[in-house]
C-alpha cells in the first residue's frame, strides 16, 4: 500500500511541479474574502483547495496532517482578525493552540514553512490574493513534500538519541512501608475509605478489606501512577476511594480536579514522601515531598544534586533537522502496534470513548502504519497538551519501547515558555487549553 | 556424533540470506534494556545471548500486525483487485511469496507456530498465513537461562523443546553451537554449513513447574461467574498488551480503508481486552468490564482452545505478564488459581 499515492500527480510534464495547497478556512471571513477576491476578478494561482469550515476554533489539527496525506505541498490555516470572531473568541481559542500544535509538528519533524496561518477578514480579497500567490510561490520554490513520515534509512540505529548509561537498580524496601498498611488499615477498619489503591508485590493492589492491608508495599519498584484507577467504572462503583501517591502523581489529581474529573473531597490521598523509584523522571524531580495530600507518610531529603547528569535527549532530538526528526519518528513508530497501552495508563486520558476508537466513521487510521501512527500519537500528544504532569506512564507501559514522553515534554515545555504554565502544580493557575489571552504570541501568523 | 556452526559461521549464513533476498528476524537490541524480534538489515543486529526472551513474538512473521488482504484499483469502469500478499494480480495463485527465515527465536515462540496452524486451518483455510507459513524457516536457540516470568514447563514445555522449529541451535560454550535439523526446511538452510563434532550443546534446564494447568481448567469451567474474576481484574486497564506481545493470541479486526490510505482491505491485530471487540452495533457490550475480558482471555487459554485442539493456547514464555503494565498476566492469575 503505498501512503502517499495521490503526491504522484503533482508532477505535470509541462509545466514541473505545481504544488498543491489545501486550505482551511473560516466561514464568516476568509472564505468571504477569497469570495470577494472572485468576484472582484483578482487573479491568484489555482494551486489552492478551499476547505470551509464554521470556525478557526473548530478545526480539528488531524485536518491539517491529513491535508498532507492526501498530497498537500502546503496548508494554509485562516480565519476572521482578533477581534472579530463571529462567535466572539474561536479565532482567540485557535490561537491558541496553533502555537501549541505548532510544537508538536515541530518535534515530529514536520517542514514548519509548509504551514500557513493568517487572518483574512471578508473585506480583504486583495489579502487573499497576495497570501495565495506568495505561498504557492514560496511552495514551489521548496518543491514536493516528499520528506512526510519517510523513515529514512529504517535500519540505521545511529540516529537514536543517547540515554547515558544504565543505573544499577537496586531492591530497596522503604522505611514508610510498615506505616502505609497501618494507615490503610485503619481507614479500611473505620469506614472512612471503602478501598485502597495501593502497590503489591506484583504491581497495584486494590483492596476492600483491612485484614489484606498487609499486602501493600512501598518499595523501590512502587513506579506506576496508581491515579488512573480513579477514573475507572468498576473501582467508581466501590466507593470512596484512598489512594497512595508519589508528589508526581499527585500532580495529577490537581489536573483532575480542575477538570471535574474527581471530586476531591471524596477522596482520601495518601501521599509518599520519595527519593526517587529508579525512573529517569526522578533524576530531574524536585517535589520529593507530596503538597496536597490528606496525609503524608516518609520522609524524603531534598533533589540530589548530579553529578552526572543524563543527556539531555529533547534537546539532542531539537538538534535534528525536522527531516531527521520525522526520520526518527518514523522508525520509532514503526515498533508500535497500536495497543493503546499508552493510552489505557494514562490517568489523564478519561474519554468514554476514545476518538481512537471512533469507527462510524473511522477518526484516526487505525492501522499500525505509519500515517496511522502519526495519526495516533499527534492526537494522543495534543490531547494531553498542557495537561499531561509527565509522570511517564506511557512511556513505561509502551511494549515497543517508544520514547513518547519526548511528545509530552515539547507540549510541556511550549506552555511554559508561552503560558507560564506547568500542568499539576498550582491548583489555582487557569489551564492553557479551554482560555486565552487577548496577548498571547501571533509572530507566526500572517 | 554433532554437527556444529561457529558463531561467525552462523552470521555469514544470515549474511548469505540476507544477500539472497530472504527476509530475516531475529532478536535485535532496540534500545537499552529492549529486545525485540525484528528484521534483521544485517547479521551484525542479531542478538545471541546475555537477555532472556524478546519482549515480542514471531507471530508477526506469519501473522503480521497489518496485513493488507487485497488492494483495489479503480481504472473508469474498472475495479481491479490485487493480492494484498503478493501485489500481483488477484487470480495468479504462483505469484512467489518472500522468503522468510526466523534466527534464534526462542522454543516458547516456535511452539506457538502449530499452535497457530489449528486456528488458521480449522473451519477456513487462512490463505494470508499459510502462505507466510510455508515460505517461513525457523531456527530456535535453546534458552540459556530463564526469567522470573517464565513458566514453559508448565504448560509441558522446556527450553529445549525442539516444537515449531526447522533447526535447533544449542550453545556450546565456546562461541559455538551444535546444530539439530528438524524438518527438511532446516536441513536444507544447514547444508553444507556445518562441521562434525563430539561436543554436545547444552541447555538451561528452566524454571521450575509454576502452577498446574488442570487446576486452571477445572477452575475456569466451573467459576464462569465468580468474584475471583471482578477481583482479580480491578487493576488490568484493558490495554491489551498481553495479547500483543503474545506467540499465541491470534484475534484481528477487519478495516477497509479507502483512497486516502491506498485503496485497500486489511486487518489488523485485535485484542479481547478492547471493550470495542466484543461491542455491538446497538450499543450493547456481553462482555461488560475488564473482569469479563480477564476470564475470556485466561478460558480461551485454558478450556476452549484445548477442548478443541487438544493442547493449551499458551506455551509459557510470560510475555503477558513480563510486559503488563499491571503485572497481571497468565502467569499471575494461574499462580493465584492454583495457589489461591
Ligand atoms: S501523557 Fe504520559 S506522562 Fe503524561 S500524564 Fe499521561 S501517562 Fe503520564
Ligand atoms: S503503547 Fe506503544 S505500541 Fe502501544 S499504541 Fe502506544 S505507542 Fe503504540
Ligand atoms: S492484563 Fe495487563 S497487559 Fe493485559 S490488558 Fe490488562 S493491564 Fe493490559
Ligand atoms: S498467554 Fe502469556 S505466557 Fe502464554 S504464550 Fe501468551 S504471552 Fe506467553
Amino acid at each position: 500500500m503505498s501512503d502517499d499515492s495521490t503526491r504522484d500527480g503533482t508532477m505535470t510534464e509541462n509545466k514541473g511541479f505545481e504544488p498543491k495547497i489545501v486550505a482551511y478556512v473560516c466561514n464568516w471571513c476568509t472564505y468571504l474574502g477569497a469570495d470577494l477576491a472572485g468576484t472582484t476578478r483578482l487573479e491568484y494561482p489555482p494551486n489552492v483547495r478551499i476547505i470551509r469550515l464554521p470556525c478557526t476554533g473548530r478545526i480539528d489539527f488531524n485536518l491539517i496532517v491529513k491535508g498532507f496525506e492526501i498530497g498537500a505541498d502546503a496548508v494554509l490555516v485562516s480565519g476572521c482578525h482578533p477581534g472579530d470572531c463571529h462567535y466572539t473568541a474561536g479565532n482567540y481559542h485557535a490561537r491558541r493552540r496553533w502555537i501549541l500544535f505548532r510544537e508538536l509538528l515541530d518535534t515530529l519533524g514536520f517542514d514548519l514553512r509548509r504551514i500557513h496561518f493568517t487572518w483574512i477578514s471578508a473585506a480583504e480579497g486583495k489579502k487573499w490574493q497576495q497570501v495565495i500567490t506568495e505561498m504557492t510561490e514560496q511552495t514551489r520554490q521548496l518543491g514536493p513534500y516528499t520528506d512526510l513520515y519517510a523513515n529514512g534509512s529504517a535500519q540505521d540505529s545511529a540516529n537514536d538519541l543517547p540515554s547515558g548509561p544504565p543505573t544499577p537498580f537496586e531492591f530497596k524496601t522503604l522505611p514508610a512501608e510498615g506505616a502505609l498498611r497501618e494507615s490503610c488499615r485503619k481507614l479500611l477498619a473505620d469506614g472512612t475509605v471503602k478501598v485502597v489503591i495501593g502497590y503489591g508485590q506484583r504491581g497495584p493492589a486494590i483492596l476492600t478489606r483491612a485484614e489484606d492491608a498487609g499486602r501493600l508495599v512501598w518499595n523501590n519498584r512502587c513506579v506506576s501512577n496508581l491515579t488512573t484507577y480513579l477514573k475507572r467504572k468498576e473501582i467508581k462503583a466501590l466507593g470512596k476511594p484512598a489512594v497512595v501517591v508519589k508528589p508526581c502523581d499527585e500532580k495529577s489529581l490537581v489536573v483532575l480536579e480542575k477538570e471535574s474529573q474527581l471530586d476531591r473531597k471524596n477522596i482520601h490521598v495518601i501521599g509518599m514522601a520519595c527519593e526517587g523509584v529508579g525512573e529517569p523522571k526522578c533524576t530531574f524531580c524536585t517535589a520529593r515531598t507530596p503538597r496536597f495530600a490528606d496525609e503524608t507518610l516518609g520522609e524524603a531529603a531534598g533533589p540530589a544534586s548530579l553529578a552526572d547528569p543524563p543527556p539531555n535527549r529533547f534537546a539532542a532530538l531539537m538538534a535534528m533537522a525536522p527531516a531527521e526528526r520525522m526520520a526518527f519518528w518514523a522508525k520509532q513508530f514503526d515498533r508500535c502496534v497500536k495497543c493503546y497501552a499508552c493510552r489505557q495508563v494514562c490517568p489523564m486520558c478519561y474519554c468514554e470513548r476514545c476518538i481512537a476508537d471512533k469507527n462510524r466513521p473511522i477518526a484516526i487510521d487505525p492501522a499500525p502504519s505509519a500515517k496511522g501512527n502519526f495519526a495516533w500519537q499527534i492526537a494522543r500528544a495534543f490531547h494531553l497538551a498542557a495537561r499531561c504532569v509527565g509522570c511517564g506512564e506511557c512511556s513505561r507501559a509502551c511494549p515497543a519501547g517508544i520514547d513518547l514522553a519526548l511528545l509530552n515534554i515539547a507540549l510541556h515545555k511550549a506552555a511554559q515558555v508561552n503560558f507560564g504554565y506547568d500542568a499539576g502544580v498550582d491548583p489555582a493557575a487557569e489551564p492553557v487549553v479551554g482560555s486565552y489571552a487577548l496577548q498571547d504570541k501571533e509572530d507566526f501568523i500572517g | 556424533m554433532s554437527e556444529i556452526i561457529s558463531q561467525s559461521g552462523l552470521r555469514q549464513l544470515v549474511a548469505d540470506r540476507i544477500a539472497a533476498g530472504t527476509i530475516v528476524s531475529g532478536p535485535t537490541q532496540v534500545k537499552p534494556k529492549l529486545v525485540l524480534y525484528a528484521v534483521l538489515g544485517s547479521p551484525d543486529d542479531l542478538l545471541l545471548e546475555g537477555f532472556v526472551r524478546p519482549d515480542n513474538s514471531i507471530k508477526e512473521c506469519v501473522f503480521p500486525k497489518q496485513e493488507e488482504l487485497y488492494g483495489y484499483r479503480i481504472q473508469g469502469n474498472n475495479i481491479e483487485l490485487t493480492d494484498g500478499l503478493t501485489n500481483d494480480d488477484l487470480t495468479n495463485d504462483d505469484a512467489p511469496v518472500p522468503k522468510q527465515l526466523v534466527v534464534a527465536a526462542r522454543p516458547c515462540d516456535a511452539a506457538a507456530l502449530p499452535i497457530l496452524d489449528h486456528i488458521f486451518n480449522w473451519d477456513f483455510k487462512d490463505e494470508f498465513y499459510n502462505r507466510r507459513r510455508a515460505a517461513t524457516t525457523v531456527v530456535t536457540l535453546a534458552c540459556d537461562s530463564h526469567g522470573e516470568n517464565c513458566f514453559c514447563t508448565s504448560v509441558g514445555l522446556h527450553p529445549a523443546a525442539e516444537r515449531g522449529s526447522d533447526a535447533m541451535l544449542f550453545e556450546l560454550g565456546d562461541g559455538s553451537y551444535e546444530v539439530r535439523c528438524i524438518t527438511d526446511k532446516g536441513r536444507a538452510l544447514f547444508d553444507g554449513k556445518t562441521e562434525e563434532s563430539d561436543k554436545v550443546g547444552r541447555a538451561d534446564a528452566g524454571p521450575e513447574k509454576k502452577f498446574d494447568p488442570e487446576t486452571v481448567r477445572a477452575f475456569v469451567d466451573q467459576h464462569f461467574e465468580d468474584p475471583f474474576w471482578s477481583q482479580h481484574a480491578l487493576t488490568c486497564v484493558g490495554c491489551g498488551v498481553c495479547a500483543f506481545t503474545c506467540p499465541t493470541c491470534h484475534c484481528f479486526d477487519i478495516v477497509d480503508a479507502g483512497p486516502s490510505a491506498g485503496n485497500a482491505r486489511y486487518r489488523t491485530w485485535d485484542s479481547c481486552q478492547f471493550p470495542m471487540f466484543t461491542a455491538h452495533a446497538s450499543g450493547h457490550n456481553p462482555r461488560a468490564g475488564q473482569p469479563s475480558r480477564q476470564r475470556q482471555r485466561i478460558l480461551h487459554k485454558f478450556s476452549i482452545y484445548p477442548n478443541k485442539f487438544g493442547e493449551i493456547l499458551c506455551t509459557g514464555c510470560g510475555n503477558c505478564t513480563r510486559n503488563c503494565p499491571e503485572g497481571i498476566g497468565v502467569l499471575t492469575v494461574a499462580t493465584e488459581i492454583d495457589h489461591g
